[in-house]
């Protein structure tokens, strides 16, 4: 059996359950999302009416895509393809940097180096094993929406598409890993090129040129800077244009070319980018349990708060257009209502509010990640180091609570930062400073469920941790921001904190459900810090 | 007080594995106390338990006559750790995480002294302070662990197999600090499979197996259990002069050597019988500890098909 084979089939065996979650997930979103999306917009004039309505408003275009005209499949493609090629865009980086970087920080890769697979077939067969696993996607997609009695063909150009765009970031994750020296840092450099992506391509829908019809909209021309974008142009279900997926492969084989080249180059384990000699000795400030988990975590918080700048940056200058919008086209606030689930408000207050339960998602998404650091530290046995000194384990936990509540407010204090300069920057109404600060305070509550809840999970299922936590941030943006669209039932839609995350928008804001949120995200952490006083550290 | 460490029928259960089966460890103030076993015999648990990283099933355990699960903060303040397998934070230097350990145990109050004893430790073992964690190789990770416990002094040292990264060279080292450590008058608890190295450093030994002890006391009282080696040249000796040699156990002729082993209470009468034979080249080896561990393991390696022979 050749080294190659081999390697795939340990590719596939490792990722069997992983993988099979990712495309079966994807392909059943198709699904629920093309029958919903008929049962919800049956008829043609109402998905008119809520193309022109979307045309008219930026931040729906940013959230969606390019409208193509009122055709039930067209429309489904609008509401749902950027999304699945966001997925599969993660779903690819993820799987690149796993079987590469965070094999070669592992150690093993060196084991495998040192057989006759040598460096260079193990990076051959994860980009096979990736390749194949988008081709499966592909067809999965195309599979699901045909059977949601989409056109067939069209279907096989979307599902194509969501393939092409994975393919295209298996491209950019894999050189990602040669550079960065750790599988974290990969995959935040991958997967923040896939957000980019997805903003960029959501800029060239926002400002697009909308047709003389109404109900079609040529993007403007930053979505050709965005593979998503690219998937988008093929305009699958009416203009079925496969064409523009050739830019995809050629991103994806610019990539590889420059990730033989560089793996040429590189000494295994080893960074492209130098690693820089330590202090002889620590700072003052590195004294405690606190003072090193902001040191670890620093980098990915800053990360995070970089989100969160720059979707508050969208916030700030797009409340502007949206108001010119909106005093063309009353209809319009009448959709963002709706989405915001609000009382009365000026258009840029809800605008506004809609992008800042974007900036809630990153500072959960932030929050997340701080427990899944503590378990880590557990795991890697760096948190043995510190018990054994004279800290209290409650301590140590409840220093990590205390980070994350600190990350969840620095996100989304960045976001409100930026929002009122780019608002008053643009000459916007200096009102908006207090509506971004408010829209702010109101996502607190829904990110601090998320930190309470999961870390009560780290306590009892501490093995859950790492996947549950990712887990519980997708069902929940799921079916806070999906679920009334792909017609979910209110009471799921209900299990999502950012379901409940409160509008300040408007004379009379109900702040109960965030109180609400507060007591539950406090009881968990009270009850995890009880529990945390009996719990052993378990390594495994 | 003077017992530091003692546990009795200490049973340790994860899921269904029973790690701790009714484990008995007594550790003296001011001994160096070897602790013995094969891999998987139960020494990390142990150490995890007496550390209060974990609790036990059932049984008792104490250190310092206190609980190690309850009282762990105030324990730790007492207690110098490195495990055995020392995992660093990757984008810290060596030195910062010294640092950061020694903060924690509050050794650096006194600057001037912990800045000196961390220096002139980082000088004997040879170690460059500067390099992130992640770089560090498995022996240079154990300097840290071993430099931060030994910068601040501790009453207890609990080192789980401490020299298993080190080189000779480092491994003497170490074995010089455990004597500052043991000649301040503290205690240590070393677990480890190396024999030659608890020979060297330690006064009482508690060789454990599949989670019991099987057997504790001072090195002489262990010795006794043993046998001495003796060989010699075999030229000019017949079998019926090898045959009157008294109470020779597994004697072989190989290689022109004569071997045979003798219980060490036996050595004086065997003596004079060689004396008689003239022989030449005499080699006696004391009875080893790796002889005794043999022992007790032998069924077990002779189920592994391998051969159980002492040396």
């Amino acid at each position: 059996m050749s080294t190659l084979s081999v390697l795939l089939r340990q590719r596939a065996r490792r990722d069997r359950w992983q993988l099979t979650i990712w495309i079966a997930g994807i392909g059943l979103l198709a699904v629920v999302s093309a029958s919903a999306v008929a049962q919800t917009y049956g008829d043609y004039a109402g998905r008119e009416n809520i193309l022109r309505l979307a045309i008219a408003n930026p931040s729906i275009l940013m959230l969606r895509g390019t409208p193509q005209g009122g055709r039930l499949d067209a429309f489904v493609f609008f509401e749902i393809f950027t999304f699945l090629a966001l997925l599969a865009g993660f779903m690819s980086t993820f799987l690149a940097v796993r079987h590469s970087r965070a094999e070669e920080e592992s150690g093993r890769a060196e084991m495998i180096a040192a057989t006759p697979a040598a460096r260079t077939t193990p990076t051959v067969a994860t980009l096979i094993h990736g390749f194949l696993a988008n081709v499966v996607l592909g067809g999965v997609v195309a599979l699901a929406f045909t059977a949601g009695r989409l056109d067939a063909y069209g279907s096989v150009v979307t599902g194509a598409a969501v393939a092409a765009t994975g393919v295209c970031f298996l491209g950019v994750g894999l050189p990602a890993a040669q550079f960065m020296r750790t599988s974290r840092g990969a995959n935040a450099v991958a997967a923040g090129a896939v957000g980019l992506a997805y903003v960029v391509r959501g800029l060239g829908d926002a400002l697009g040129r909308p047709g003389a019809d109404g109900i079609h909209l040529t993007p403007a021309w930053t979505s050709w800077l965005s593979p998503i974008g690219w998937g988008q142009q093929t305009g699958a279900y009416a203009s079925n244009n496969l064409t523009p997926l050739l830019l995809s492969a050629a991103l994806a084989a610019v990539c590889l070319v420059a990730l033989f080249l560089l793996q040429a180059h590189r000494d295994s384990g080893a960074s492209l980018l130098a690693g820089r000699a330590g202090r002889v000795n620590a700072r003052g400030d590195l004294s405690g349990p606190l003072t090193l988990a902001w040191r670890l975590q620093l980098p990915t918080i800053i990360g995070w708060c970089i989100g969160g700048a720059a979707t508050g940056l969208l916030a700030g200058t797009l409340s502007k257009l949206a108001e010119q919008a909106a005093s063309a086209d009353p209809t319009v606030t009448k959709v963002l209502r709706d989405m915001d689930q609000g009382g009365g408000g000026s258009v840029d207050q809800l605008l506004i509010s809609v992008m800042f339960s974007l900036v809630g998602v990153l500072a959960a998404a932030c929050s997340t990640q701080t427990v899944i650091r503590m378990r880590q530290e557990e795991t890697a046995g760096t948190a043995e180091l510190i018990l054994t000194a004279p800290v209290d384990r409650t301590r140590w936990f409840g220093d990590y609570l205390l980070l994350g509540t600190a990350a969840i407010v620095l996100v989304l204090f960045s976001g409100a930062v930026v929002s009122s300069l780019s608002a008053l920057a643009v000459g916007g109404d200096p009102a908006r400073v207090g509506d971004s600060f408010a829209a702010a305070v109101a996502q607190l509550p829904a990110a601090l469920v998320y930190l309470g809840v999961l870390a009560l999970l780290f306590v009892l299922l501490p093995g859950l941790t790492i996947s549950l936590g990712w887990t519980l941030v997708g069902i929940g943006v799921f079916l806070g921001f999906f679920g009334a669209l792909l017609g979910v039932p209110e009471w799921a839609r209900n299990l999502s904190p950012f379901t409940h995350t409160p509008v300040p928008v408007g004379g009379s804001t109900d702040w109960s459900d965030g109180a609400w949120m507060l007591v539950i995200a406090l009881a968990a952490a009270a009850v995890a810090v009880a529990v945390m006083r009996q719990r052993e550290l378990k390594p495994n | 007080m003077d017992t530091v460490i003692k546990t009795r029928n200490l049973v340790k259960r994860f899921g269904r594995v029973q790690a701790l089966d009714g484990l008995d460890l007594k550790v003296s103030a001011g001994e160096v106390h070897g602790f013995l076993g094969p891999n998987g015999s139960g020494k990390s648990t142990t150490i995890r338990v007496l550390l209060g990283l974990a609790r036990s099933s059932s049984g008792s355990a104490a250190v310092f006559g206190q609980d190690p699960w309850n009282d762990a903060v105030e324990l730790h303040r007492r207690i110098g750790y490195v495990p055995g397998d020392v995992n660093l934070w990757p984008n810290l230097s060596g030195g910062e995480a010294i640092d950061l350990i020694s903060r924690l145990r509050g050794g650096t109050a006194d600057k001037a002294y912990y800045a000196a004893r961390k220096s002139r430790l980082t000088e004997v073992f040879q170690f460059d302070p500067t390099k992130k964690g992640r770089t560090y190789s498995k022996g240079n990770r154990q300097k840290v662990a071993l430099i931060a416990a030994f910068a601040t002094p501790a009453e207890l040292y609990i080192l789980d197999e401490p020299t298993s990264g080190l080189d000779p060279i480092m491994e003497a080292v170490f074995n010089q600090e455990i004597a500052h450590a043991a000649a301040a008058g503290s205690t240590v608890l070393l677990s480890s499979h190396i024999l030659s190295e608890v020979e060297q450093l330690c006064s009482r030994v508690t060789i454990i197996r599949a989670g019991r002890t099987v057997e504790s006391g001072s090195l002489a009282e262990l010795r006794h259990l043993t046998r001495t080696e003796i060989s010699f040249a075999a030229e000019g000796i017949s079998q019926e002069q090898l045959a009157h040699i008294p109470a020779s156990h597994d004697l072989t002729v190989a290689a022109g050597r004569v071997r045979f082993s003798v219980g060490s209470d036996k050595i004086n009468a065997v003596l004079p019988v060689l004396a008689t034979l003239d022989v030449q080249g005499l080699t006696v080896n004391p009875p080893s500890l790796e002889e005794l561990f043999l022992r007790h393991y032998g069924e077990e390696l002779a189920a592994d098909g391998v051969k159980a022979t002492a040396r």
